[in-house]
Order: structure tokens, then C-alpha cells, then sequence
């Protein structure tokens, strides 16, 4: 937009100068075309007065005072007669060519001239100023010739003095008339602008011509004469209010005075709508600059938007985009990359899902690991102990009871399981639990058969009681009784082991769930692992949560999502 | 963002409209819308040079002043229902001024004022009507011009002497005015009697057998005053035929080839002229002005000019006296 303006304003000036010294250089190439029109005009009559003056029968007829017969005297008449006729023969712009010796002769180029009885030539501007320039061609002003009969035309004259070849003797005068009306032909359609116009004055500053002469003579317009017969070449500019004018004047070499006017206003109206155009010009340059950065912005501006919008979307985590690719070279590569970028990150995180699978699924296997040796341990502890015990019926119920709970959870390779082999499996474990412990234990299972059909991860149950036992009910005074149950929420279940053994204090409690707390003698390693697989599995809903009264007993909840 | 885009648009499209017609908008105010003028003369017969320089003037002004000139005219002066008609047409036509040069005094009243009825503004040139509807009257002050006419006569003329006054037609107010002015002057000199003022009725012919008569009839008749250019020619032809060049004081009014040769030879003593292509050229100015609601004089005198062998060759003169009509 900034350079819109400056390069108007610019443009402006220079047109205004250009304006300026256009008219400037126009007007002054015309009123030289003018002189150079007029000067062949003049050049023609000047050639035949040489022609005239040098003649041997114009000299001959007017310097002899007498003749021998008034015959000699015709034929001489008759011989310059037709001289001076051939030349006019070949010059329509020639009125006429006329000889006025002194002795009174009189020869014209037109025969049938008759010589005006009324006037008296001799009183005459064009012979006066002849006589006075001693030889040399005088040009008149444009003015009416009435010197023939019966004819008042307007003409310019150019008279001179005839003298004898040896200087002596003043013979007479030669005047030749050009018709007027060629020269105001030629100037009258001669128009500079709109009002402006051309005239010639003369060295002593009449009007040879003047478009408006009557209204100059009448006051009604005034011509700045006076200044154009001090400049001799050049323009000025009249100041004359309102009306303005610039003069372009010209010098001929016979003393004409050639002028040119245009009105000042008459140019700056030009430049006026110089400006205009200008500013018009600029208006819509503006407009057109809009529209082209309407039209950049929907092609720049547009895709990068979109894109935008493609990398809001992929911020909030969707990666299934395909970003179309624009024409526009720029964004092309742009959009290019991004769709790169985004497949790449989709691809990354596709393989990150699967490593964390991959790893989540090994560490419930080594969870799942870790259990069974624990146990493993234990129970062949009383196992061998009942041996050394010789109780040898409940070894074999125990190490059956052992074998059952292999079965159920090595046999089959899976995650998930049946509630129903989950309670069997917590049912054959209390069993050598029971044995181990004799009356110190005693256990309740009641699980409704809809809850039974449902699957849940293994070795859930498994640690919990376990924990139960060892924590809770072992170190009991007395008969201890754990029991298992179930609720059903909705969509959830919950499963619930109670004890009514010791019972933890709130740091225990606290310290129970906590993966980074230290555990006494391996105490919570068991039960943290189930958390920790039900909620890789599951999701962080899902879990387990304790209940504790200190000598009272403890509950936990474990809940866990219906699945089939 | 759609929506800002869309108003985007809409502005820009209102701002290349208002551009648009903003710019046809100016270029037709800078046109200058021209005046149009229909101007009516007399006639626009090319041998009457009176005429011709008339619309001389009128072609330059219209050129300055900007104006759109239409020039008509009667095939002859006297063809007043014509010129009726030719109002009429002109009428329909609907300029913005009408510039007239009426034929007769009193006949033109009524269309001169349908003229004005019709709100189309009125400039007198030359010749004026018994009314004033016009707005502007661009004529010569005839009453002045009968002044100089009778001065010159007086001048010319010692001791007791009859004069008489050849008019062209009883009606025209041009010549109304000239005698009146005439009379003015010489009614100061009870020494010269004004033997009466004749009408030619529209003919040099006639004019030419008046001034015989007048010359036989009152031989110490010394001078004529014809009112204008045909009765003045006409008297001058009495005079060479009677052989009383010198004897009789021929001053005229107007100018022809006639009348410069009656001048020439001496038969002639004066003319007055008129500036017809003042005339021409001020109707148009004061036709434009009129139209462009300037306040213009009611009266507008183009001057004239006495002309007598001794000035007629001056610089000045010689265009009035011998126009160069560009033909």
C-alpha cells in the first residue's frame, strides 16, 4: 500500500513536470513550424524581387528616359510583363507583382489590373518604408491593398527599392502581394488547447494576425504586446489574475514576431486530472493488492490454518491423519513432513504399546513366578513336617491337595480363569492350610453360583489369604476364621477375604499398599503384586482396598471388572 | 476468520464499485457540460458580410466560453414568418439560451415570449423587439450612432443647408433609433433643416429615385444621411449620376464594397459602422453567462465607429471597414 502511494505521488510530480514542459515543448515546435511556413512564404517573394531587381529589361525600361518608338516602349511593358505573369503563374498564394518605376511607369504581372484613381500610391506604407530602406525587401504588416480598381483584398506586401546596376540611380518600386487569407488559413485552425490560440505581430507591434483582432483593437482583450517586443526568443507567463497565460514567442528574421498562448489554467486542469487518474489509479492498485492477498492468504495462509487444525487434532492424540498435500510448492514440502512426522510418531507409538505389552506381560509372569516358589516352600515345610509327624493320611491329602493347585495354575498357560477354578484353587489351598493349622483355623467360602461364572485373572485369592493367615489369623489367640465372599456392582464384582485375626494399625495398613515401602520379613510382597496385576490388567480403577481393626480383623476388597 | 474474509470481500468489492462510479462520476463534471445556444439571425445569406463576421465572432466565442453553437437563419431579412418558424423549431430543440436577431420589431413579441414560457434564456443581438423578454440586449447604441452621423454632417456642412434622411424600412428599430439621433444634433442647429425623412421600402432602387427627387426637387439640398447600407449606396448613385460629388454630403451607415468605393472616390464623405463581430462575439459571452445565472447588464452597447476617407486605411479600421471573412 506504502509503495502504491509513494510511487503515485511520485508519478504524479513527474507527470506534472512532463505536462508542463510537454505543452512547453509542443507550443515551441509549433510557432517554429509557423515561422518556418512563413519564412518559405516571404523567401518566395524575396527570390522574385532578386529576380526583379537583376532583371536587364526592368533596368533598361526604367532608367531610359526616352524611347524610340512607342512600340520599344510596349515591347519592353510586354516583356516584364510576362516575366513578372510566369512567376505568378506558379503562385496561387501570389496575388500580384507590380512595378511603380519614379518616371511614372507602371507594369503589373496581371494585365487587366487597373490602377485604384482615388489613391495615391506614393502616400503608401509599402513605398514609403521602401524608399526609406535604400534596396533592401520590406515585409508589411497583413493590411488591405487598395491601390487596384474595384478590389480591396488583404495582403502582406514586400516592396523594394529598384536601383540601377551601378548604384547611381533610384528606379523605382517593386511591390509583390501575398494573399493573406493563405497565412490566416494556416494559422486559424491552429489551436493550443482548449482556448489557446497563436498570433504575429509585427517589429513595430502591430497585428499581422490575431484570431481575436477586433476584440484586442476594442479593449475587450488585452495582449501583452508590449512584453513579447522585449523577449526575443523564449516563454513567459502573463499574470494577470485568474486569466493566466503563457506566451511563447518566436523571432522571424524579418522582424516578425511569432506567439503563442495557452492558458495556465488550461494546464493545470490537466494536471488536475493528472491527479485524479493518478489517484484512481493508486485506488485500484489498492484494491487489486486486496484482492491478491485475499486470494495469497487462502492459498498461503489457508493451508497452514488447516494444517494447524491437523496438528491440533494430533495433540490430542489422534494419529490417524493424512494431511492432503496443497499445489502450493511451499506447503507442499511443509505438509509432506508433517504427514512424515505424524506417521513416524504413529509408528513409535505403536511399538510402544507393544514394548510396554511385552513388558507388562513378563512381569506378570514373574509375578506370577514369584508366588509359587513362596508357597512352594512353606507347604512342603509341613509337609515334611507331618511326615516327621508320622501323620502319613494328612501327607497324602496335603500333597494332593498340592498337586490340584499345580494343575489349576500351571496346566492351563492362560491369564484369565474361571472364578469357579479360582475358588477351587483358594479351596484346595485353605485345605492344606487347615492342615497345617488344625482347629487354629477354620474357613468360610461363599461365592453365589452367577459370580462363579465370571473370569478374573489368577492367583488372585491365592496371596491374600495367605496373608490373611500368616499376618492375621496366625497370630490370633485362638480359633481363627477366614471367609470369602462376593458382591456384585453393576458392572463390577467384588470379591472380599475376612479375617477376624490381629488386625493392623494405620501405618501398617498404609505401608501395605505402598510399592516403594520396606517390608518387614517379606510381608506385602505378595499383596502388593496382586494390586499391582489387577491394575496393569484391569486399569487404575480396579484394585484392592483394606479394612483394619487393631485385635478385630481385616477386610479386603478386591474389585474387579465382570468379563466372560 | 470465513467470516472476516467474507467482509473483506464485500468491502472491497463496495470500494471498487464507489471508485468506479466516482471516477465516471468526476469525468462527467469535468466535462464541463458545454452550453448549448441555438443562434437565429437575420440571415445567413454568405454575400451579406455583415452577417458573416457576426458568426465570425460567434464561432470565437464559442470556442472560449465553451459553448455548443447552433447558427440559423432566413434565406432573406425580410422573410419574417420564416425566422417565426425557425423560433418555433429552435424551441423544440430545448438549448439552454436562444441568441436572436429579430426581423421585425413587433411580430417577433410573441414567440419571444413562448421563448422565455418555455425556460429556455433570450439574448438579443443586433436587433431587438417591443418587449423585454430578453435577458440581454447585445446591440449597437443606434441612438449614439445617429449622434455621430449628425455631428459629422454638421461638420461638414457650413451655413444654411437642407438634409435629408433616407430610412430602409418604417419598423426597424435600428433605424428609429439612428434618426432619433441624428435629430438630436442637428435640432441644435437651427441653420440646417432637415427637409424630411424618406422611406425607400426596403429598396436601394428605390432609395436611389428618393434621393433624385429629393436632389431636383430641393437643389440647395447638401446633404443625405442614408440609415443604412443599401439607401446610403443608393443616394450615392444619385449623386455620381447628378454630377454633384463635392456639392452634396453623402454620410452612411454600415459597410459593403459600395460604400468603401463610394468612400474611395469621394462621393461619400463618413460612414458609421457597427462591430458586428463584437456583436457576435459578446451574445455568446453574455448568452453563456446568462445560462451560468451571472448577473449580466440588460444593455449591452458593441460601439460603432465613424469612418471617413482619411481613417479608413488605419491599422485599426481596415478590419472593421474591410472584414476578412474566412470563407
Amino acid at each position: 500500500m506504502m509503495t502504491i502511494i509513494i510511487m503515485s505521488v511520485t508519478f504524479y510530480y513527474l507527470a506534472k513536470d512532463a505536462v508542463k514542459s510537454t505543452a512547453q515543448t509542443y507550443t515551441t515546435e509549433l510557432v517554429k513550424q509557423v515561422n518556418n511556413n512563413i519564412k518559405s512564404y516571404i523567401n518566395g517573394m524575396k527570390y522574385m524581387s532578386n529576380v526583379v531587381a537583376g532583371n536587364y529589361a526592368v533596368q533598361a525600361y526604367l532608367s531610359s528616359n526616352r524611347f524610340n518608338s512607342l512600340k520599344e516602349e510596349k515591347d519592353y511593358k510586354e516583356t516584364i510583363s510576362d516575366m513578372l505573369g510566369a512567376m505568378l503563374a506558379s503562385r496561387t498564394d501570389i496575388r500580384s507583382a507590380n512595378i511603380f518605376g519614379y518616371g511614372g511607369q507602371f507594369v503589373s504581372g496581371r494585365k487587366e489590373l487597373e490602377l485604384n484613381p482615388y489613391v495615391d500610391i506614393t502616400s503608401m506604407d509599402w513605398y514609403t518604408n521602401a524608399q526609406k530602406s535604400s534596396g533592401r525587401s520590406v515585409i508589411s504588416s497583413s493590411h488591405v491593398q487598395p491601390i487596384f480598381k474595384d478590389q480591396y483584398p488583404w495582403v502582406v506586401s514586400l516592396s523594394r527599392e529598384l536601383v540601377s546596376k551601378d548604384g547611381t540611380k533610384k528606379l523605382g518600386i517593386f511591390l509583390v502581394d501575398l494573399n493573406f487569407s493563405v497565412m490566416n488559413d494556416m494559422f486559424k485552425d491552429i489551436r493550443l488547447g482548449q482556448r489557446g490560440y497563436l498570433f504575429i505581430i509585427d517589429s513595430e507591434g502591430r497585428i499581422v494576425y490575431h484570431p481575436q483582432q477586433q476584440l484586442v483593437y476594442s479593449n475587450l482583450k488585452s495582449e501583452m504586446i508590449d512584453k513579447v517586443l522585449e523577449v526575443k526568443n523564449g516563454t513567459f507567463i502573463s499574470d494577470q489574475g485568474s486569466d493566466r497565460r503563457m506566451y511563447t514567442v518566436q523571432e522571424s528574421e524579418f522582424g516578425w514576431k511569432i506567439v503563442g498562448v495557452s492558458y495556465v489554467d488550461e494546464l493545470v486542469d490537466n494536471q488536475s486530472e493528472v491527479l485524479l487518474s493518478i489517484v484512481l489509479l493508486g485506488a485500484v492498485c489498492i484494491i487489486i493488492a486486496i484482492f491478491i492477498s485475499l486470494f495469497l492468504s487462502k492459498r498461503v495462509s489457508q493451508p497452514i490454518k488447516r494444517l494447524q487444525g491437523y496438528m491440533k487434532e494430533v495433540e490430542k492424540g489422534n494419529f490417524d491423519i493424512h494431511v492432503p498435500v496443497p499445489q502450493t510448492v511451499e506447503l507442499y514440502m511443509l505438509a509432506r513432513a508433517f504427514n512424515m512426522m505424524v506417521g513416524k510418531i504413529k509408528e513409535l507409538m505403536t511399538q510402544t504399546v507393544l514394548d510396554q505389552e511385552l513388558k507388562r506381560k513378563s512381569e506378570i509372569s514373574a509375578l506370577q513366578a514369584q508366588i509359587n516358589p513362596h508357597f512352594l516352600y512353606n507347604t512342603l515345610d509341613s509337609i515334611v513336617w507331618m511326615a516327621e509327624s508320622n501323620k502319613s493320611r494328612e501327607v497324602v491329602l496335603m500333597t494332593s491337595a498340592l498337586a490340584k493347585l499345580f494343575r489349576s495354575s500351571i496346566s492351563k498357560g492362560e491369564e484369565l480363569v474361571a472364578i469357579r477354578t479360582e475358588i477351587e484353587h483358594i479351596t484346595n489351598y485353605l485345605m492344606i492350610q487347615k492342615m497345617r493349622y488344625k482347629n487354629k483355623l477354620d474357613y468360610q467360602i461363599e461365592i453365589s453360583e452367577l459370580v462363579l461364572e465370571y473370569r478374573m485373572i489368577k492367583l488372585i485369592l491365592q496371596p491374600l489369604v495367605e496373608n490373611a493367615i500368616y499376618h492375621g489369623v496366625k497370630m490370633k489367640q485362638g480359633p481363627g476364621l477366614i471367609r470369602i465372599s462376593s458382591e456384585e456392582k453393576d458392572k463390577d464384582i467384588i470379591l472380599i477375604v475376612e479375617d477376624n485375626g490381629n488386625g493392623m494399625d494405620e501405618g501398617k495398613l498404609k505401608s501395605l499398599l505402598n510399592p516403594t515401602a520396606v517390608t518387614e520379613g517379606g510381608r506385602g510382597v505378595g499383596v502388593r503384586n496382586v494390586q499391582e496385576r489387577i491394575k496393569l490388567y484391569y486399569g487404575s480403577q480396579y484394585g484392592l482396598t483394606y479394612h483394619s481393626i487393631l485385635g478385630v480383623g481385616t477386610t479386603v476388597y478386591i474389585r474387579i471388572p465382570k468379563s466372560r | 476468520m470465513q467470516v472476516i474474509r467474507k467482509w473483506l470481500t464485500i468491502v472491497g468489492v463496495l470500494l471498487l464499485i464507489a471508485v468506479v462510479v466516482f471516477a465516471y462520476g468526476y469525468n462527467e463534471l469535468s466535462m464541463k457540460k458545454k452550453t448549448d445556444v441555438i443562434v437565429i439571425l437575420k440571415t445567413i445569406d454568405p454575400s451579406v458580410e455583415f452577417w458573416q463576421v457576426l458568426i465570425d465572432g460567434v464561432h470565437e466565442a464559442a470556442q472560449e466560453f465553451n459553448a455548443n453553437v447552433q447558427i440559423w437563419g432566413t434565406e432573406k431579412e425580410t422573410d419574417v414568418d420564416e425566422q417565426i418558424s425557425l423560433v418555433e423549431n429552435a424551441i423544440e430543440k430545448r438549448p439552454d439560451v436562444i441568441v436572436l436577431a429579430a426581423t421585425d420589431y413587433q411580430r417577433l413579441v410573441p414567440i419571444s415570449e413562448k421563448i422565455k414560457k418555455s425556460g429556455i434564456k433570450l439574448v438579443i443581438v443586433d436587433s431587438g423587439i417591443k418587449s423585454d423578454a430578453a435577458d440581454s440586449v447585445v446591440a449597437t447604441d443606434n441612438v449614439n450612432a445617429g449622434r455621430e452621423a449628425g455631428e459629422a454632417m454638421k461638420d461638414l456642412i457650413k451655413g444654411t443647408a437642407q438634409i435629408a434622411i433616407i430610412s430602409y424600412v418604417k419598423d426597424a428599430a435600428s433605424h428609429i433609433d439612428r434618426e432619433k439621433g441624428i435629430r438630436e444634433v442637428i435640432e441644435n442647429y437651427p441653420e440646417i433643416e432637415v427637409l424630411g425623412t424618406y422611406n425607400s421600402e426596403g429598396s436601394e432602387q428605390n432609395a436611389y429615385l428618393l434621393a433624385k427627387e429629393i436632389l431636383q426637387v430641393h437643389p440647395d439640398t447638401l446633404g443625405i444621411i442614408g440609415l443604412n447600407e443599401p439607401t446610403t449606396v443608393g443616394a450615392g448613385r444619385a449623386i455620381q449620376e447628378l454630377e454633384l460629388k463635392g456639392k452634396v454630403q453623402l454620410i452612411g451607415f454600415d459597410s459593403s464594397f459600395n460604400e468603401i468605393k463610394l468612400l474611395d472616390e469621394g462621393i461619400m464623405k463618413a460612414t458609421v459602422i457597427q462591430k458586428p463581430f463584437q456583436m457576435g462575439y459578446l451574445s455568446i459571452k453574455t448568452a453563456v453567462e446568462v445560462v451560468k445565472g451571472k448577473r449580466v447588464s440588460k444593455l449591452i452597447d458593441t460601439g460603432s465607429l465613424l469612418i471617413t476617407k482619411e481613417n479608413m486605411y488605419v491599422e485599426e479600421n481596415q478590419k472593421l471597414l474591410f472584414p476578412f471573412v474566412e470563407n
